[in-house]
C-alpha cells in the first residue's frame, strides 16, 4: 500500500511538472500547478502515514523514507509559499526535484519493504528526524527559488526577454524574499533538530551526522548574518543557498 | 432592420477634424438620443476616443440613413464637401466585423491596446442609460465584447510592450514587484525621462528625486512630479537609496561609471539597481552593466523589445482576425 502511494505520488509530480513546462514553454501560466501538487501531496502523506503507523514511529528510519520525507516538506513548503505569493512558477520548479527524490526512493530500493516496528520510540529521536528533514524541505525550496532567480537574473542581464519562462517567472525582488525567508525557516527547524538531538538518549559520544548538521547550521547562519548585517547581492545569494544545500545533502549521504 | 456604422479614425481624419466630432463622456448619452432621432433610425451608440468617433446605427435602410447621418453631420459641423473623404461607411456584417475590430485593439493606433474596451463599454452603456439600444445593437455591442475577450485571451495581441517608456516600466516591475517601495532617480530633466518616470509613479512608485544641470529645471519637474529637486553635483548620494535611475542628459560623455556605482555598493547593501539610459550619447559606460546587482538598458536595448512586440502583435493579427470571423459566423447577428 505504501509503495502505491509513493508511485502514484511520483507519477503526479512527474505529470505536474512536465504539465507546467509545457505550459511555461508556451508562455502561460500554469493554473493547475498548485493542484497537482496538492493531490502529490495527499499522496505523500498517505505514504508516510502507513510508514508511521507500521513503524508506530515517525517513518524516518531508513534513507528511503528520509528522501519522501524530504520531498513532503518540499511540497508542504511549496504550497505554503508559493500560492500566498503567487509564484506558482515555483511548483513547476520544484516538482522535478520532488520527482527525483521520490524516484531514488522508489527505484534503487532505499526503503524497507517490510519495515519493523520501532522497539524503543523516542520523542527527542522523532523530534530530531522530523524537524530536520523538514529544514531540508525549506531549503531544498529555497535552493529552487534560488536556480528561479538566477534565470531570471541572467535573462535580465543579457536582454533576453522573450521566452515564455520570462514572462512566467516572477520579480526577481520576489524570489529573493522568499528565497531569504526560506532559509531563516529552514535555519530556525534546523536548530530544533539539533537542540531535539542533544536531548536524545545517547548511544554514542557525538552521533556524526549531529556533527555534520552543526557544520550545516554554521554554514546557514553565516549566510543569513552575512546577508542581514553587510548585505549580498541576489546572485551570491541565489547561488550559496544552491550552493549550500546541493553540498549539505552529499555531506549527509556519506555520514 | 440594418446595421450601419459611419466613423473617422486617426487614419482618415488628422486632429483638427476628428477633435471636430469628438463627444465628451458625459455627453456619449445625449449625443446618442439625438443620433436615434434620425429619420428612419430606431437605435444608436456613439463611441468617441481621442482616435476615433463612430456612430452606429440600426436604420430600416442604412443607405439611406448613412446620407442623413452625414448630411447632419456636415452641416452641424459646417464642413464643406471635402470632409466626406474623412468618413468610413460600413453597412451590416461589415459594420459588425469593425465594431469587434475596435473593440479587440486591431484598429487602434497601437495595435492591441486595452483601453478601447473600456471606451467602447463606456459609450454603449451611456446609449443603453439613454434608452437609444433595442435588438440590434444589444446583441451586437455584447457579442462584440465577448469577441473582444476571446481575442485578447487566446492571442498574445496584447502581450509585451510596445513603447519605450512602457517597456522600461515593465522591466522595472520585473525586477522589484510592487513599485510602491521603489524610489526612481532622474538624472536630466527631458520629456522621455519625464514621460517614463510618471510611468513608473503612475504604477506606484514611492519617491521621484530629478537632478539637472539647471537647477530650477530640476525644481520645476520635480514640482510637477511630487518629487524631490537635487543639486546636480549631489546626485551620487541619492544614488545610495534610490532603486531606478532614469538618464537622459543632454551630456557629451558618459556621466555615470563604475567606479561611482562600485562606491555605493555597500552602502546599498547590494541591492538590485535598474539603470535605464535613454540619452544620446549614452549617459551611462556599458561597464556599469558588469556590476552583478545591476541591469541597465539603453534606448536602443528598449527600443528593440518594444519593436519586438510591435512586430508580434502584428504577427498576431490573422489569429485575431479568423477567431472574430468565426464567432461571428456562430450566430446570426441582426442587422447584419
Amino acid at each position: 500500500m505504501d509503495r502505491w502511494f509513493l508511485l502514484i505520488a511520483t507519477l503526479l509530480a512527474a505529470i505536474g511538472g512536465t504539465w507546467g513546462m509545457i505550459s511555461v514553454h508556451r508562455g502561460t501560466r500554469s493554473h493547475w500547478t498548485v493542484a497537482w501538487m496538492v493531490a502529490v501531496m495527499f499522496c505523500q502523506f498517505g505514504f508516510l502515514s502507513v510508514r508511521g503507523q507500521l513503524r508506530t514511529a515517525c517513518p524516518l528510519h531508513d534513507l528511503g523514507e528520509m528522501l519522501v520525507f524530504l520531498a513532503w516538506s518540499l511540497t508542504l513548503f511549496y504550497l505554503l509559499i508559493g500560492p500566498a505569493y503567487r509564484i506558482s512558477l515555483l511548483g513547476v520548479f520544484s516538482a522535478p526535484l520532488v520527482f527525483v527524490l521520490q524516484s531514488g526512493a522508489l527505484i534503487s530500493g532505499l526503503f524497507t519493504v517490510s519495515p519493523q516496528r520501532d522497539p524503543s520510540p523516542n520523542l527527542f529521536h522523532s523530534l530530531h528526524s522530523a524537524t530536520s528533514v523538514l529544514a531540508y524541505g525549506a531549503l531544498a525550496l529555497a535552493g529552487v527559488a534560488g536556480i528561479m532567480f538566477l534565470v531570471l537574473d541572467r535573462q535580465l542581464k543579457v536582454h533576453r526577454l522573450k521566452s515564455g519562462l520570462f514572462r512566467n517567472l516572477p520579480p526577481a525582488h520576489q524570489l529573493l524574499v522568499s528565497l531569504e525567508r526560506l532559509l531563516w525557516l529552514g535555519s530556525g527547524l534546523l536548530t530544533l533538530g539539533i537542540v531535539a538531538g542533544f536531548l536524545m538518549p545517547p548511544t554514542t559520544p557525538l552521533h556524526s551526522h549531529l556533527i555534520v548538521a552543526m557544520a550545516v547550521w554554521v554554514g546557514y547562519a553565516a549566510l543569513l548574518a552575512v546577508k542581514t548585517l553587510r548585505g549580498l547581492t541576489g546572485r551570491k545569494l541565489a547561488l550559496a543557498a544552491v550552493a549550500m544545500f546541493i553540498l549539505s545533502l552529499v555531506v549527509f549521504a556519506r555520514v | 432592420m440594418e446595421l450601419l456604422c459611419l466613423g473617422l479614425n486617426h487614419r482618415t481624419a488628422p486632429v483638427e477634424v476628428r477633435e471636430r466630432f469628438a463627444v465628451s463622456t458625459p455627453q456619449l448619452g445625449a449625443a446618442a438620443s439625438d443620433l436615434a432621432t434620425l429619420a428612419d433610425a430606431t437605435e444608436g451608440v456613439v463611441i468617441s476616443t481621442c482616435n476615433r468617433t463612430e456612430f452606429y446605427l440600426a436604420a430600416s435602410d442604412a443607405q439611406q440613413a448613412l446620407i442623413l447621418l452625414e448630411a447632419r453631420l456636415t452641416l452641424r459641423e459646417s464642413l464643406d464637401a471635402g470632409a466626406a473623404s474623412h468618413f468610413y461607411r460600413k453597412v451590416k456584417s461589415e459594420a459588425a466585423v469593425h465594431l469587434c475590430r475596435v473593440v479587440s485593439g486591431l484598429d487602434s493606433m497601437m495595435l492591441g491596446e486595452t483601453e478601447i474596451f473600456g471606451q467602447v463599454k463606456q459609450a454603449y452603456q451611456a446609449a443603453l442609460a439613454a434608452g437609444t439600444t433595442g435588438s440590434v445593437l444589444n446583441r451586437l455591442f455584447q457579442r462584440a465584447f465577448g469577441v473582444g475577450k476571446k481575442v485578447r485571451t487566446e492571442t498574445s495581441i496584447q502581450e509585451g510592450s510596445t513603447s519605450v517608456g512602457n517597456v522600461a516600466v515593465d522591466l522595472a516591475e520585473k525586477i522589484f514587484g510592487h513599485l510602491k517601495d521603489s524610489e526612481v532617480m532622474i538624472l536630466g530633466a527631458g520629456e522621455m525621462s519625464r514621460i517614463t518616470a510618471q510611468s513608473l509613479v503612475s504604477r506606484g512608485a514611492r519617491s521621484i528625486f530629478v537632478s539637472n544641470r539647471s537647477f530650477d529645471r530640476a525644481e520645476a519637474l520635480a514640482r510637477d512630479m511630487g518629487g524631490q529637486a537635487v543639486r546636480f553635483d549631489e546626485w551620487q548620494q541619492a544614488l545610495e537609496r534610490v532603486d531606478v535611475v532614469i538618464s537622459s542628459t543632454g551630456a557629451p560623455h558618459a556621466l555615470i561609471h563604475r567606479a561611482d556605482v562600485e562606491k555605493v555598493r555597500r552602502a546599498r547593501k547590494f541591492r538590485p539597481l535598474f539603470f535605464i539610459d535613454i540619452a544620446v550619447p549614452r549617459d551611462i559606460h556599458p561597464d556599469v552593466a558588469e556590476i552583478e546587482e545591476v541591469y541597465l538598458y539603453d534606448i536602443d536595448a528598449l527600443e528593440q523589445l518594444a519593436s519586438e512586440a510591435r512586430i508580434r502583435r502584428q504577427l498576431q493579427i490573422e489569429h485575431c482576425e479568423r477567431i472574430i470571423d468565426a464567432e461571428l459566423a456562430k450566430l446570426n447577428l441582426p442587422g447584419t
